[in-house]
């Protein structure tokens, strides 16, 4: 803080008086090399391209030709035969990435395609059987491997539309129209197929109760 | 079980003419026999013939039961005169209404009437197959149909060759379950094929393309259950019974502040009687009369004298639905009542149609605004407009008729709804529209 008030501001004025009239300071880039580190080479970064995804091919260029070696990386070779790795193993985010890891031959986990856990179809098979195959039956096949499963996985869903022939997006859609059939498992063990319609009857006509005013009177019958 | 509610004596029981005879155990065939079961299907089968069954039913002038109110016979017909190699005749027991058993206490009081129905509909349009769709959720139900279908069929009744005639009559129970929508015939059909259920554009109807693409009568319970009487005691009989245009009774869940119950009641009897029927008005007065259901339409005391029929009622503002009648007293608020029951149609509307799956919202959210105290000038013209859109280009009855409950209460009710968006009170003080004061203050 200066005591003369508006004494940084002369000064700041100063300063620029002072270099409008000094020479000028151009680094004629790259006829005049700039005053770098020996050992820097840039910044390592993985580009994306306009989808969102990394534009990396793997192809070990830039590790092999790293002087520090600190690239690591891994994936499928260019026929999509083998794994190829090179580095410690993969600890940075980005190579975490969905399209990184599916390059790098792991599993993606994706909560769209972890449902597909694989599932014991004999007790599916028998429900087919004993429906002759039919996609006409489809409710009660879906109601049936419910009953058997607890619930509809995923993979109950493939195997029917694999085995019927049916396309997959209408038993999908089936399954996710009818309130009693649920495709995850039930939070509350004992909780019934047909709960979920009910429960929701029930409240309309508590409802209307409350909104016609019966309340105690309706409670009682 | 829910008894039947005492009617007057010169109402005739056409439907729960042998409730009392089956009381003691509404499954033993040969008690319902010497009542007079199937004594109809035989009538049709030796006496009548398939085309002089029609014939009879056309003549009765029994209209469907499931709210449309579409005259049986000519269903029949249709469905007759289709070539095809497989017919089906559906009968629809699903209730979807929650505050309505009508249909499921009458199949559980007389199994066998609807039964007989389905038969002489199948012989009449010339299905073997014959399916019988109840709600899953009554398991006893369930089992009894099965067993009541089984006994039919061991008796000769149904089967093979039904009554030595030669014709086959397959009777299926079909337990469906999962969506209010049901209620609604290609759903229903939809639901029977195994598909999503969401209603298909008509024409064409069921009756050229119905289940699996084949000729298909879709009839109501209720309505079945009136066949083998008309059938039994000829079409003048059941012609002479209620109103002119649509003789015949139905059954009706009335629900009051006093009490309620389900009642057989003739059509054209005026409202007045039913909510009298419904236990009265209690202590306090009619200020409204829900009918229809969820779907249905408010009507105001003034407004009782309408005949309980297909034609009055819509022309009235509501429709007679899934057969509910609620008396609403002083306490309740109609903007709320409102609400609720088009946010009911809003949350079971199946979404194949934009006017249904967004517009319903709408119309709910803009009742809420109202009925919380955020009303904008405009919304009684919105309400009015919106309401007309989505009537107009509904696809299927439920967003065409889930309008009702707006559209009657802005015609009989609109110095209540006024007093909500105007003046920000509430005269039931139901609901608390009070934000627009409060919204002044700050």
């Amino acid at each position: 803080m200066s005591i003369v008030p508006g004494m940084g501001m002369v000064r700041g004025m100063g300063f620029t008086l002072k270099r409008f009239f000094a020479p000028k300071a151009t680094v004629r880039w790259p006829e005049q090399p700039a005053d770098v580190a020996p050992k820097f080479r840039g910044r390592l970064q993985l580009l994306y391209d306009e989808y969102g995804t990394l534009k990396c091919e793997t192809c070990f260029q830039c590790a092999q030709a790293c002087p520090i070696e600190c690239i690591d990386m891994g994936g499928i070779d260019t026929k999509g035969r083998f794994h190829v790795h090179w580095g410690p193993p993969e600890t940075y985010g980005e190579r975490r990435e969905e399209s990184a890891l599916r390059r790098s031959g792991r599993t993606v986990p994706d909560a769209a395609f972890a449902r597909f856990d694989p599932i014991d179809t004999t007790a599916l098979d028998e429900i087919l059987d004993r429906h002759d195959y039919d996609p006409r039956a489809l409710l009660t096949i879906l109601e049936e491997t419910q009953a058997e499963y607890g619930y509809l996985p995923v993979g109950a869903l493939k195997h029917i539309s694999r085995i019927t022939g049916t396309w997959y997006a209408m038993i999908y859609g089936t399954a996710t129209y009818y309130r009693h059939l649920r495709l995850e498992p039930p939070v509350i063990e004992a909780e019934s197929a047909g709960e979920a319609h009910l429960a929701i009857e029930s409240a309309y006509r508590s409802a209307l109760d409350a909104s016609l005013g019966y309340g105690a009177e309706a409670s009682a019958r | 079980m829910t008894a039947f509610l005492t009617t007057p004596r010169d109402w005739p029981a056409v439907l729960t003419g042998r409730v009392a005879a089956l009381r003691k155990d509404p499954g033993d065939l040969d008690a319902a026999t010497r009542a007079g079961a199937f004594e109809g299907l035989r009538i049709a089968i030796r006496d009548l013939g398939p085309t002089g069954t029609i014939a009879t039913i056309a003549a009765s002038g029994l209209r469907g039961r499931g709210g449309a109110g579409f005259p049986t016979g000519d269903k029949w017909r249709a469905a007759a005169s289709q070539p095809a190699g497989q017919r089906y005749v559906v009968a629809n027991g699903y209730g979807a209404d929650p505050g309505v058993r009508t249909d499921a206490v009458l199949l559980a009081a007389d199994p066998w009437l609807v039964l007989e129905g389905l038969a002489i509909a199948a012989f009449a349009t010339g299905a073997t197959e014959a399916i019988l769709a109840v709600r899953a959720d009554d398991q006893a139900l369930v089992t009894r149909l099965e067993g009541a279908a089984l006994a039919a069929e061991e008796a000769g009744f149904l089967g093979d060759n039904v009554l030595n005639s030669g014709q086959r009559v397959t009777v299926t129970i079909r337990p469906v379950q999962g969506a209010f929508m049901l209620g609604e015939e290609t759903v229903l059909l939809k639901a029977l094929e195994g598909k999503r259920g969401q209603p298909e554009q008509k024409p064409p109807y069921p009756t050229e393309k119905g289940l699996f693409g084949r000729p298909t009568v879709v009839n109501n319970v209720q309505t079945l259950a009136a066949v083998p009487w008309i059938v039994r005691q000829g079409s003048a009989a059941y012609a002479a019974i209620g109103a002119e245009d649509s003789p015949g009774t139905v059954l009706v869940q009335l629900r009051g502040p006093a009490g309620g119950g389900i009642a057989e009641v003739p059509l054209g009897t005026p409202l007045r009687k039913l909510v009298d029927l419904a236990g009265g008005k209690g202590k306090q007065t009619v200020k409204a009369v829900l009918v229809g259901g969820p779907t249905g339409g408010l009507l105001p005391p003034d407004q009782l004298d309408t005949p309980y029929t297909y034609g009055p009622l819509r022309e009235a503002g509501a429709h007679m639905g899934s057969g509910s009648v609620v008396v609403a007293d002083e306490r309740a608020c109609i903007v709320d009542l409102a609400r609720l029951l088009t946010r009911f149609s809003a949350d079971e509307a199946c979404g194949k149609t934009i006017p249904c799956r967004i517009g319903l919202r709408r119309l709910y959210e803009i009742g809420d605004r109202i009925a919380t105290g955020r009303p904008k000038p405009t919304d009684a013209v919105l309400l009015g407009d919106l309401a007309h859109d989505v009537a107009a280009s509904g696809l299927c009855d439920h967003e065409r008729l889930a309008t009702l409950a707006f559209t009657s209460g802005m015609r009989y009710f609109r110095s209540e709804i006024d007093d909500h968006i105007l003046r920000s009170s509430c005269p039931a003080g139901v609901c608390q529209p009070i934000a627009v004061a409060a919204g002044a203050a700050h």
